[in-house]
């Protein structure tokens, strides 16, 4: 269901990014990029704002016309990006924001494997198997 | 809740791993301090589980499996695979709280990543008058379904001497 899933560091380097194989990747990795502006500019805008659940998902980021972009933020300052189709309009909210979840959920389990260390690129098995689960299969 | 355990547990194996970069040393180093643990473990786990002697191997494995484990990892592993001669078993460990959120990174292929957990066997053991050889036959770490240790009862300790410590 998504195109492109970006894991940005607090630094704003890439840990891992992923997009599915037939598209030209480095639309992609420019779109996550410039997308990275967009979620600075809601970071600073939320400043004093409790820090939730629903301010750790910014949502839509900015919409172009193939694909819609989303990011989601974690209090230490990891941002989490994706890219999703425009034509699966069937995407609600709701599951953006579950994807996101999870997508949380598999980070914090790589940090927890001892042989990670913090600010390396992301190289675990099991995210990517749970990416895949995300991505949309294009045969 | 045994995230810290698990946690402290790792750090313990990523330290040895980068003091040591070898993988038989690190395997051999958390032998040791496995060993070093459980000829103390022994003493609290005979004091607050109150079992009494074992009559023969298969007592052993029993106290081991059922309430060794459960009072120390809270897991229960079942036993197995006993040689003909009843001097061998396998302890089946469906989930090892030490591993949990773990994954062995390519280089460290032969790394026996719990092996702490073979020192403490024989270490306790050693001090109940049983000489054992542990070992891991099969590591979920490594790709298999499950964890299993071997135990091989090697023979009694006879003589008084006190055990050394390594």
């Amino acid at each position: 269901m998504a195109v492109c899933i970006a894991v940005i560091a607090k630094e704003n380097y890439p840990l891992y990014i992923r997009s599915i194989p037939t598209e030209d990747e480095l639309k992609f990795h420019y779109t996550v990029h410039t997308s990275l502006d967009v979620v600075d500019e809601k970071i600073s805008a939320m400043g004093k704002a409790l820090v939730d659940q629903r301010e750790l998902y910014l949502g839509l980021l900015y919409p172009t016309e193939d694909y819609k972009v989303y990011g989601y933020v974690t209090n230490s300052k990891v941002k989490f990006v994706m890219v999703v189709d425009s034509s699966n309009t069937a995407l609600r909210d709701n599951e953006i924001r579950s994807m996101f979840r999870k997508l949380h959920n598999s980070y914090t389990d790589i940090m927890c494997n001892p042989f990670y260390n913090p600010g390396d690129r992301i190289n675990s098995r099991a995210f990517d198997n749970m990416v895949n689960s995300m991505m949309m299969q294009v045969c | 809740n045994s995230e810290l355990f698990t946690l402290t547990y790792g750090a313990l194996v990523t330290q040895l791993c980068k003091d040591y970069e070898n993988d038989e040393d690190v395997n051999k180093q958390l032998d040791k301090m496995g060993y070093n643990i459980g000829v103390r473990l022994i003493e609290d786990f005979l004091a607050r589980s109150n079992v009494g002697r074992c009559h023969d191997f298969r007592e052993t494995a029993d106290v081991i499996a059922k309430v060794a484990f459960k009072m120390y990892l809270g897991i229960t592993p079942s036993i197995t695979n006993w040689s003909p001669g009843g001097d061998e078993f396998s302890l089946i460990l469906e989930n090892n709280p030490l591993v949990d959120f773990v994954e062995l990174p390519d280089n460290h292929s032969s790394l026996i990543y719990s092996n702490l957990l073979c020192g403490v066997l024989r270490g306790a053991l050693e001090m109940v008058q049983m000489a054992v050889d542990v070992k891991f036959v099969q590591d979920t770490l490594k790709g298999d379904s499950v964890t299993e240790i071997r135990m091989k009862f090697l023979r009694r300790i006879e003589d008084n001497l006190p055990a050394g410590e390594e």
